[in-house]
């Protein structure tokens, strides 16, 4: 077996320094040894690549897999074999996934489970245990967390909050918050609009999001905490961010992948497949986070997968569990924004691979030598009808039948090939 | 003759930054002369005969309440105690009221420990009877400071440029406020060690420096002292468990080894073994001098209450 690649008659793409240039790519031990026009090398293994872009492999922060703990349907293999097929190199695991990762135990049973794993896999720690005490964020983070987060459901408690801002701020590590007012939040389904008010349905304010970045801005300067904002989805929530920003205030954000590609009127037709948390907003909300996106505002693109079972979502609206399974859909989702001129691939893909790396302090996601060669080959303009070909996710998506176009064509880890698409 | 006497001028003793050198001198001088003869057969020294001394503990105690009382005993006082399991200090009336009637029994010192912080001060105010704060709440415990400033004076002399840590809750503890002022004053370099979410947000003006990890918190230090974790500080969700404090702030030989090889280890105690200090570290003769600092309680306490009752050698030459 050949311990080197060569990469060549690529579209290299280097989303860190947004440069993009015709060339070949070369891997040896795991990483990328060269880049540069007509590399040549003897006893490499030779993938043409035949116009196809070379990107790094993406990084997602934020995933819901069914372990450690209780499986469901979908299975971890199930999330990490869709993750190699989307081109995700680097698969985070949400703090709640499974039973919760909330003790040092549980990320090490993450970090097992990463040794056999076609990509690389972390494992997020939550912020409290199941009794509702702080958890254990040091060991964990000792462990190997990549980062500290809350489960479902919001702290409402301030002095606790400001304790664990303050308790993890010395581990100079990221605490993953969803901004919202648990008073306005806990119980809703839909954004609130003149439409999904019409629709019976009950409604959480752009408010909600809006105090809740306020309040973690205000907890963040007194404690000088890290603080990463959970999945914004509102412009409310942006301008809160921009303003936090302006007083020079350490903030991260991520926005989800199904809302820059969907609003409220996707939801409409109270399709199960497009209950969310949170939910889906309005157009003017979609808008504003591509711009934040755009003008790098925000840091992060998350693809928020969560697998739910089908049954489970076979049921109205407002009964069904929130959720989409979404890894799959993250290079087609990207690709079809910036063929529609809504978000510049560029932006998309730093979002996903330099953004997430250079927050977390991780070494890939950038096209450099050097660099480990974690890389993915994709076609942006291949047509796809989302789920047709088979997905490897069985989880229900909002995704589903959605014409987009983009196709990852290959996935390598540590220069392994981890995926290579097959025409049918 | 170039000469000037000093007095000294406390008549209680509420808060460890009332006192400057001197007066740290003229106390660790006469605690000197108490910590030997304590070691005789014969402990009496009956300065305070005649003498009446309340020992008022309205928070739970063991060793501090026994070493005042040795303390005011050997000196030949007479002494009452009361403790929180007392029924007179729980029939509901004002502790101005209690103070008062207490007052009124003419008693000549009160030693006060209360929850509440500036308690003693509030008893002191409002009796005029001299006053020895025991701990009042978070905030000072100054005959604490002082034994272990004694015991740390005993062990390296001046303590100018010592590099001290003190690690643990340092947001609750009365322990650590009183030492900060002391070692301050003695020109020690103060570090202030634990969980960021038990350090006052505003410690590093404290004229001590802060730290979050320990390793770095205890380098080149010459001395730790180590703060007792109180059980109520995970529930109340300030620290995640006694597992994880133990691992990231638990004081250990291999902690120590980012320390000075001759760093000394103090506890105010009750010690939690295997939490804040590892037993092996609690235990080692040439690491700890917990046990140092008990006995230095005494003599340190007899001291005070000497002086602050007018009964010592109360006038040094400068």
């Amino acid at each position: 077996m050949s311990l080197s690649t060569l990469i060549t008659g690529a579209r290299v793409v280097d989303p860190a320094s947004g440069s993009q240039f015709e060339g070949d790519v070369l891997i040896e031990d795991g990483v990328i040894a060269a880049i540069g026009p007509a590399l040549s090398t003897s006893g490499a293994e030779i993938v043409e690549a035949e116009g196809a872009m070379l990107a790094p492999a993406l990084i997602d922060l934020r995933a819901r897999a069914n372990e450690p703990g209780s499986a469901g349907t979908e299975m971890l293999d199930h999330t990490l074999r869709a993750a190699a097929a989307a081109g995700v190199g680097t698969l985070v695991l949400s703090p709640a996934s499974g039973s919760g990762i909330a003790r040092p135990e549980d990320v090490e049973v993450v970090t097992s489970r990463a040794l056999t794993a076609p990509v690389r896999l972390l494992a997020a720690g939550l912020t409290h245990t199941a009794s509702g005490d702080m958890a254990e964020a040091g060991l964990m983070l000792r462990a190997g967390a990549a980062y500290i987060g809350e489960g479902s459901g919001q702290i409402a408690d301030m002095r606790f909050l400001r304790n664990l801002l303050s308790y993890v701020s010395a581990f100079d590590a990221w605490v993953s918050l969803r901004p919202e007012e648990p008073s306005l939040a806990d119980g809703t389904i839909a954004h609130e609009s003149s439409m999904s008010v019409r629709l019976g349905l009950p409604v959480r304010p752009a408010l909600s999001e809006r105090l809740g970045v306020e309040r973690l801005a205000a907890l963040g300067e007194l404690t000088g905490a890290r603080i990463l904002l959970d999945r914004l989805t509102t412009s409310d929530g942006i301008e809160a961010l921009k303003a936090a920003r302006k007083r020079g205030l350490e903030m991260a954000a991520s926005v989800p992948l199904t809302h820059l590609l969907f609003n409220e009127v996707d939801m409409g037709a109270l399709d199960p497949a497009f209950r969310l948390d949170p939910p889906l907003r309005a157009e003017a909300d979609r808008a504003a986070l591509l711009a934040a996106l755009a003008n790098g505002l925000v840091d992060v693109i998350v693809s928020d997968h969560m697998p739910v079972a089908a049954e489970l979502k076979a049921n109205p609206f407002s009964d069904a569990p929130a959720g989409s399974a979404n890894l799959e859909a993250l290079i087609p989702a990207l690709c079809t924004l910036d063929a529609d001129g809504q978000l510049p691939l560029f932006a998309g893909l730093k979002a996903l691979t330099s953004g997430p790396a250079e927050l977390l302090g991780l070494e890939q996601g950038r096209m450099e030598e050097g660099a480990p060669a974690d890389l993915i080959l994709f076609d942006p303009s291949a047509p796809v009808i989302y789920g047709k070909d088979g997905l490897y996710s069985p989880s229900p998506s909002a995704f589903s039948g959605r014409r987009l176009q983009g196709r990852v064509l290959k996935t390598w880890v540590e220069g392994a090939m981890v995926y290579a698409h097959h025409a049918e | 003759m170039g000469e000037t006497s000093y007095r000294f001028p406390h008549r209680g003793l509420t808060t460890a930054s009332a006192l400057n050198r001197v007066d740290l001198q003229m106390i660790a001088d006469r605690a000197r002369e108490h910590l030997s003869r304590n070691r005789e057969t014969d402990k009496k020294h009956p300065s305070l005969k005649g003498l009446t001394v309340i020992n008022l503990f309205f928070e739970a105690s063991t060793r501090t309440l026994a070493s005042f009382e040795i303390a005011a005993k050997r000196l030949g006082a007479d002494v009452v105690n009361f403790s929180a399991g007392n029924a007179s200090l729980k029939k509901g009336e004002s502790l101005a009221d209690t103070a008062e009637t207490l007052a009124a029994m003419r008693p000549d010192i009160l030693v006060v420990r209360h929850q509440s912080p500036c308690a003693a001060g509030f008893f002191q105010n409002t009796t005029g009877v001299a006053t020895v704060n025991a701990g009042d709440g978070a905030h000072e415990h100054p005959t604490q400071a002082l034994l272990d400033l004694f015991t740390l004076e005993e062990h390296f002399g001046d303590l100018g440029g010592r590099r001290i840590a003190i690690v643990g809750d340092i947001l609750h503890s009365r322990v650590a406020r009183s030492n900060v002022a002391l070692l301050s004053l003695m020109n020690a370099e103060v570090r202030l060690c634990g969980p960021a979410s038990l350090l006052p947000a505003d410690a590093d003006r404290w004229g001590a420096s802060v730290f979050h990890d320990l390793d770095t918190g205890l380098e080149d230090c010459d001395a730790v002292m180590v703060l007792r974790l109180q059980r109520e500080r995970m529930s109340a969700g300030f620290i995640p468990s006694s597992r994880e404090y133990a691992a990231l702030y638990g004081v250990n030989h291999d902690r120590l080894d980012a320390a000075k090889p001759e760093c000394i280890v103090l506890h105010p105690g009750p010690m939690n073994r295997g939490v804040e200090i590892t037993s092996a570290l609690a235990d080692d003769p040439d690491r700890s001098v917990i046990l140092d600092q008990v006995e230095a309680g005494v003599a340190v306490r007899m001291a005070v209450l000497e002086l602050i009752a007018g009964r010592g050698p109360q006038e040094v030459v400068l």
